[in-house]
């Protein structure tokens, strides 16, 4: 079992826009990924699992994958959630 | 979910919109409506719809406004709009949208309450459905 864990750095936490990226990019992965806060757990693909979680900015959350490609889905999930994804939104405009 | 973000006023259960931004429109001008945003909030909610789809899945969608239109949330509110017979949202079908106004973090338990709602189906289907306000309040406030 493949694992990160990574302090969520958006600035409002894994709500609507950055767990809708987040959700979006474990999608493109095609790897099953599990996230898990605390006690509870979701999988990563899905938009309403992961806003269930209630994870605020600062909130450690663990990645977990296994098989063929897991270790860089990833690595690639932990870089964006390690990311500012409310701060890009300008960019995006 | 926490007491006092839903008003009774902002649970509209018999409306009808051309587009998604029709939609939206209604949702801003129910929070607007209950005092819990400025106007220009609405135009923000737009903009976020354009930059991200709110669809969360189940038939919901959750329009609110960008970060930087936080200034123009006057109190944390939510709105509970349904659209009997539905609204293409980007090419999903959304018959109820949870409209969001909120200043800080005030939201992020508030939807993580909502998600956990949708995830029963038998709950979200209830949501969905309901011809009745008080429906709405039991559903969403206890």
């Amino acid at each position: 079992m493949a694992q990160r864990t990574v302090a969520v750095a958006s600035a409002s936490g894994l709500h609507a826009r950055p767990a809708k990226l987040f959700v979006q990019a474990a999608v493109r992965t095609g790897v099953p990924v599990t996230i898990r806060a605390g006690e509870r757990s979701a999988p990563a693909r899905s938009m309403l699992g992961v806003l269930s979680l209630g994870v605020v900015r600062g909130t450690e959350v663990t990645l977990e994958a296994d098989g063929p490609g897991a270790e860089e889905a990833l690595d690639t999930l932990a870089a964006l959630l390690a990311r500012d994804l409310d701060a890009d939104e300008a960019l995006d405009a | 979910m926490r007491d006092g973000l839903l008003d009774p006023r902002a649970v509209l259960l018999h409306e009808s919109a051309a587009d998604r931004a029709a939609a939206i429109r209604r949702c801003g001008r129910a929070l607007a409506d209950v005092g819990a945003v400025a106007e220009p909030y609405v135009e923000a909610m737009l903009e976020r719809e354009r930059s991200i789809s709110t669809y969360v899945g189940e038939g919901v969608a959750i329009p609110h406004g960008t970060n930087a239109s936080k200034d123009d949330v006057l109190r944390d509110a939510i709105c509970v709009v349904r659209f009997p017979a539905g609204v293409d949202w980007d090419g999903e079908h959304v018959t109820l949208c949870v409209g969001i106004a909120a200043k800080n973090d005030g939201h992020v338990p508030l939807l993580a309450a909502l998600a956990e709602i949708l995830l029963d189906p038998e709950r979200a289907r209830a949501l969905r459905e309901a011809t009745k306000v008080s429906q709405v309040m039991k559903e969403l406030t206890v």
